[in-house]
């Protein structure tokens, strides 16, 4: 079939498209959740978790990552509800890196501050 | 990666992003004080997977492929990466289009986070050829 939403041709029984991952018509076997709307994508987040695993901080990163690789675990299985928590988790865990790293980065020149002054 | 239009959270982290690019460039992470450290490292001496991400990148900025890649391998391979992801939502919010995406399989991701783990891990062995893999290993004799 063809994706509604970028045209790519996708395998007839794929849940999700292979290009934009945009949710394909309801397959056999697939629990259709209610209040799921077609044409939803899930984002993973995946270059963001590396972008915070390689520059921010590391505990909070794996997570994000691991969260990453469920989005499109669950993708691939075509439980949609799953992904969407997995996703949401996984930009969770990005934000809290983040903002992990931006308290260590101000607290650091906060004290560097704190000690040019001092010497003064 | 979102696919609702936020512009004013882009052009923040586009304009952050730029600036912090400029600062990089313009002084060295390895001499100068004013970038912070890794908070990893700096409660327990340990390198982390992201170690020398910052080093290398100022080197990247000065062509430095080599001692780049040396104070961080893992960095300098995934910024393709990165970069096109970033140019994606570039072009999610000036063309309202995002680039090409491939659906990358769940099992790919997995190996992916048991490599950075393990990288993370065996660049704090002091067993040669793993001591290569921490921050400049590569560059001493």
């Amino acid at each position: 079939m063809f994706c509604p939403q970028c045209g790519t041709s996708n395998a007839d029984d794929a849940a999700v498209c292979v290009r934009c991952g945009r949710a394909l018509q309801p397959v056999a076997g697939v629990v259709v959740q209610p209040g799921f709307q077609p044409g939803v994508v899930v984002p993973n987040y995946l270059v963001f978790a590396i972008l915070v695993t390689v520059l921010c901080c590391l505990p909070a990163g794996i997570p994000a990552i691991v969260y990453s690789a469920q989005v499109n675990g669950k993708l691939q299985a075509g439980d949609i509800a799953g992904a969407q928590q997995a996703s949401k988790n996984a930009k969770m865990w990005c934000l809290i890196s983040v903002g992990a790293g931006l308290l260590f980065a101000v607290a650091y020149i906060m004290l560097i501050v704190v000690g040019v002054l001092s010497r003064h | 990666m979102p696919v609702r239009n936020k512009p004013l959270v882009f052009w923040c982290a586009a304009a952050l992003g730029a600036a912090s690019l400029l600062v990089l460039g313009n002084f060295d992470p390895a001499g100068s004080g004013i970038f912070p450290p890794c908070p990893l490292h700096a409660l327990t001496g340990w390198y982390c997977p992201g170690c020398g991400s910052l080093r290398a990148l100022h080197q990247l900025l000065h062509g430095n492929l080599r001692t780049a890649f040396a104070f961080n391998p893992f960095a300098v391979l995934s910024l393709p990466f990165l970069i096109y992801g970033a140019a994606s939502h570039a072009s999610l919010q000036i063309r309202g289009r995002a680039l090409p995406r491939k659906f990358i399989p769940a099992r790919w991701i997995w190996a992916l986070c048991a490599a950075i783990v393990l990288f993370g891990v065996a660049r704090n062995l002091p067993v040669y050829p793993l001591n290569l893999l921490a921050p400049g290993g590569m560059l001493r004799p």
